[in-house]
């Protein structure tokens, strides 16, 4: 009776994200919408042809790496508000990879932009890990405030060095086709980065679940006075953990530019990071899950989209099923937790009954 | 006979609901506070189990016990800082229902914490005038609040300047303005957390004199110590403490500093099972020694000071002590996990102070923390992963920074059969385990780092008989091994059980060393309070 409770208990995310979707019904009520015509709308949509499924693929690659960014610093009970501007900075170091090295051939290019957005990412990541363990500064707001900062740095490169050749708009030129991700479906914005971003979500999990670093980082995540009582060095896991966390929103820079756009305009996708957070927090900070999450997302987007195009619907709608959706799945979260607990007291409630205290 | 319609009563409550009905119009009067069968779940743990208490109008009450025997949490119960999960409170002869310190307040009790709860940066008048916020007195002008401080500072020795900044006080005038605090809002009752603690011995004195005039004006309080010549000195009466139970009462009459000393850390010595079946070798080599080692606390005071000690191979060394007398801090600063202020610590002759942990594990010193949950364990890590939380970077457990999973889990199915482990597999959270079981992991992990010295603290705290009988046995394997231990526990019967030498611990230092054969419990328990410390400066 206890497991099936357990199970039961596991599934609450997956309830909440219909009881999510059932919410914004109501609010498409007030829209006078009729959520049963826009959902089915949706779905007609969104399954009509290839490149509409495609595309929820499409969108849920960046998705599925800031949404790793969040996530993997996350199991070190470390919090990475800031890839929105890491993924900034790996946008800046592919395009200009992209841009100056355009006459390397694509399988050269293409691993070269890889290795740059992400280093560019995972160092500009480590500045906030690094004063976290050399000052003990709160992580939480360094790395949001190091967002600032890189889209500071993104506005004056797209304005000054890497402005494009007519010079009219803050957007860079459009990089060689060598440099260009190649597409899955021929036709669709699916390219292989949505492979990669899987793998990479793989790595993520063979780090921290396979490998001595994983050990290092899990452990300080769930205990940091066991982590030193194990002579674990927490403030160069700080480093490493952001390092990593960066890295990874660096290279959706890179499937963005080479993927997606082929060119980076100034301040595009301003949300990616946010979502990030909240689809760590919906995969339960587990790369599986964030995968999941990333592409439920994406659909959302696609579908939202769609259905706005089609009908009188503000396009608002999609924030709204997005945040619903965001908060019904934490409030399980929460719900589940408290239930636990309580089973919990009344287990040990039950037990001093029969045998006293023991302590 | 349930005929008659009343519902079955709770099974704790019900006979002190006879008892409430029954008592209350007779000897209610001369109560100020009467706690029944207050009961406080914290989750893994029961911290206050069915505990009755009376403080009378006009009393100092003791509250005598351990760090961790419940007296603070009863009395935060008291002054509605938790909710009871059982159990009810009467105040002056009427039930109430305390939820806040608000509550307890207007009903007159007042708490002086052992860390103060003051604003450094506001005056005196401006923290009185705080904690009376939500009261009718809390609206009064700072000029009316200062004029009323200074007269209750007349009345009962307390003055203070009412415009001084807090954080321009002494450490003795702040507990000051605490009192203030308390009897500004009207407190008839005041309960104080170990409030010598920070003092001098002179504040000491004045405080007491405080106490005194303030129960000859007909009001109560309850002192939370665990010094035993304070209880001498002020209490009317005594209440013992232990794992969240009152284990004894008595009136100052018929209590002994001797007495009082079993009761706190004595009284379960019939139950130890195990006794060290043999003599231990006292003539091997000296395997560790501690020269003048000085460690400071968390805190920043010098919670190890000039301690020196040997401990020979095949040997157990124990240290009896009451709680917060440096064992901790010097447990940590042997392994490694807390800086050295000053002295060595010779491991076979070589300095290992300022090493690193990972050293000091190499080395083959194995510690078993007293707190598995805080410490000794990763709760949401697995058994496996617990058993090689201190050495998974040794070649048997990973190789090229990749994790030898078939290795670990092998060792992990060994570890278990060895030690006995109860778990449905490897691969469960260790959280799930029992308190026992939980135990047994640390103590496997730590006996394999554990070639040449073992520290273990408190290494049966919160488990039943079985497992502390287990950790028992466990510990005198190491020692017929050639294991040099290290046994820190307050359980005074524990270190009579296990220990070859019993050293005393006291303000950091080893204040006596006894052989087992001519240790004895009065004299032990006396030098673990400092008393023949005392009497002898």
């Amino acid at each position: 009776m206890k497991r099936s409770k357990k199970i039961a208990l596991s599934l609450f995310p997956v309830y909440s994200v219909f009881l999510g979707l059932a919410l914004s019904g109501i609010l498409m009520l007030l829209l006078d919408a009729n959520p049963f015509v826009v959902y089915k709308k949706m779905l007609i949509f969104v399954f009509r042809d290839a490149y509409n499924v495609a595309d929820i693929f499409a969108k849920a690659t960046p998705l599925i790496l800031t949404g790793l960014a969040f996530g993997f610093a996350f199991r070190a009970s470390l919090f990475n508000i800031g890839a929105q501007g890491q993924f900034y900075m790996g946008c800046l170091a592919s395009v200009a990879c992209s841009l100056f090295m355009g006459n390397l051939p694509a399988l050269v290019l293409l691993p070269l932009c890889v290795v740059v957005s992400g280093a560019a990412g995972g160092l500009w990541g480590s500045l906030v890990g690094y004063a976290k363990a050399r000052f003990n500064a709160n992580e939480f707001l360094i790395s949001m405030m190091s967002t600032y900062v890189a889209i500071a740095i993104m506005n004056y490169l797209i304005r000054g060095p890497l402005i494009e050749s007519k010079g009219e708009y803050p957007q860079t030129d459009v990089i060689t086709q060598s440099a260009w991700i190649p597409q899955i479906i021929p036709h669709t914005r699916l390219h292989w980065g949505f492979v990669l971003a899987v793998v990479v979500a793989a790595l993520a999990y063979f780090i921290l679940w396979k490998t001595t670093l994983g050990f290092r980082i899990r452990a300080v995540g769930m205990n940091r006075d066991s982590a030193r009582y194990a002579g674990i060095n927490e403030k160069r896991i700080f480093v490493e953990v952001f390092f990593i966390s960066g890295a990874f929103a660096g290279l959706a820079g890179f499937m963005e530019v080479n993927g997606i756009q082929h060119m980076l305009v100034q301040g595009f996708n301003p949300y990616l990071g946010a979502e990030g957070i909240g689809i760590a927090i919906l995969g339960n900070a587990h790369p599986l899950g964030i995968i999941f999450a990333a592409i439920l997302f994406g659909a959302l987007k696609v579908g939202g989209n769609l259905v706005v195009q089609t009908s009188s619907i503000p396009s608002s709608i999609i924030g709204i099923m997005e945040g619903l959706v965001m908060i019904s799945v934490i409030f399980s979260y929460f719900l589940k937790e408290r239930i636990l607990v309580r089973m919990e007291k009344k287990m040990l409630q039950a037990e001093e009954r029969k045998e006293g205290p023991r302590k | 006979m349930l005929r008659w319609g009343r519902p079955l009563p709770h099974p704790f409550i019900e006979q002190n609901y006879f008892k409430a009905v029954i008592t209350m119009p007779i000897e209610r009067e001369d109560k100020a506070v009467e706690l029944i069968g207050i009961t406080k779940y914290f989750p893994g743990t029961v911290a206050n189990y069915k505990v009755n208490l009376t403080v009378k109008k006009g009393e100092v009450l003791a509250l005598l016990g351990e760090n961790g025997a419940g007296k603070s949490t009863l009395m935060k119960i008291l002054y509605g800082m938790y909710l009871p999960d059982e159990g009810e409170i009467w105040i002056d002869g009427k039930k109430v229902d305390i939820r806040s310190p608000q509550d307890a307040l207007s009903l007159g009790i007042g708490m002086i914490h052992q860390h103060f709860t003051l604003v450094p940066v506001h005056t005196v008048v401006e923290n009185v005038l705080l904690s009376a916020f939500n009261t009718p007195k809390g609206k009064a002008s700072v000029s009316e609040v200062a004029k009323e401080i200074e007269e209750i500072g007349k009345k009962y020795g307390l003055e203070v300047d009412p415009y001084a900044y807090v954080n321009q006080l002494t450490v003795g005038m702040q507990q000051r303005v605490e009192i203030l605090k308390a009897l500004y809002a009207g407190a008839r009752i005041l309960i104080m957390d170990e409030p010598t603690a920070v003092l001098t011995p002179q504040n000491t004195k004045k405080l007491f004199e405080f106490v005194r005039d303030f129960r000859k004006a007909g009001n109560s309080v309850v002192f939370i110590t665990h010094k035993l010549n304070e209880v001498m000195e002020i209490a009317d009466r005594i209440v013992v403490m232990r794992n969240g139970m009152v284990t004894g009462e008595l009136s100052r009459q018929e209590a002994s500093e001797n007495e009082l000393a079993r009761m706190m850390v004595g009284k379960e010595l019939e139950e130890i099972t195990v006794t060290n079946p043999s003599e231990g070798n006292l003539s091997g080599e000296v395997v560790l020694s501690v020269r003048d080692l000085k460690v400071k606390s968390a805190r920043g005071h010098m919670a190890v000071d000039q301690l020196s000690l040997d401990i020979r191979a095949g040997e157990i060394f124990g240290i009896a002590g009451v709680s917060g007398n440096g064992q901790e801090e010097l447990a940590e600063a042997l392994c490694g996990l807390r800086s050295v202020e000053g002295g060595e610590v010779l491991l076979e002759g070589r300095n290992i102070v300022g090493r690193k942990v990972v050293e000091i594990i190499n080395e083959g010193v194995g510690y078993i923390p007293a707190d598995r949950h805080r410490e000794g364990l990763v709760l949401d890590m697995n058994i496996e992963e617990n058993l090689i939380l201190r050495k998974f970077e040794s070649e048997k457990f990973s190789a090229k920074g990749v994790l030898l999973q078939e290795n670990i889990h092998q060792y992990a199915q060994k570890a278990i059969g060895e030690y006995a482990i109860k778990a449905p597999s490897s691969k469960v959270k260790v959280r799930g385990l029992s308190g026992g079981n939980q135990q047994k992991v640390v103590v496997a992990r730590e006996m394999d780092i554990a070639t040449t010295v073992l520290v273990a603290v408190q290494p049966t705290r919160g488990l039943d008989l079985g497992a502390i009988d287990y950790v028992h046995r466990t510990l005198l394997r190491a020692r017929s091994e050639g294991k040099a231990i290290l046994l820190i526990s307050t359980e005074l019967s524990e270190v009579l059980a296990l220990s070859d030498r019993i050293g005393v611990i006291y303000r950091g230092r080893i204040v006596k060393v006894f052989n087992r054969q001519d240790a004895k419990v009065d004299e032990i328990g006396l030098a673990m309070m400092g008393v023949s410390n005392d009497e002898t400066q």
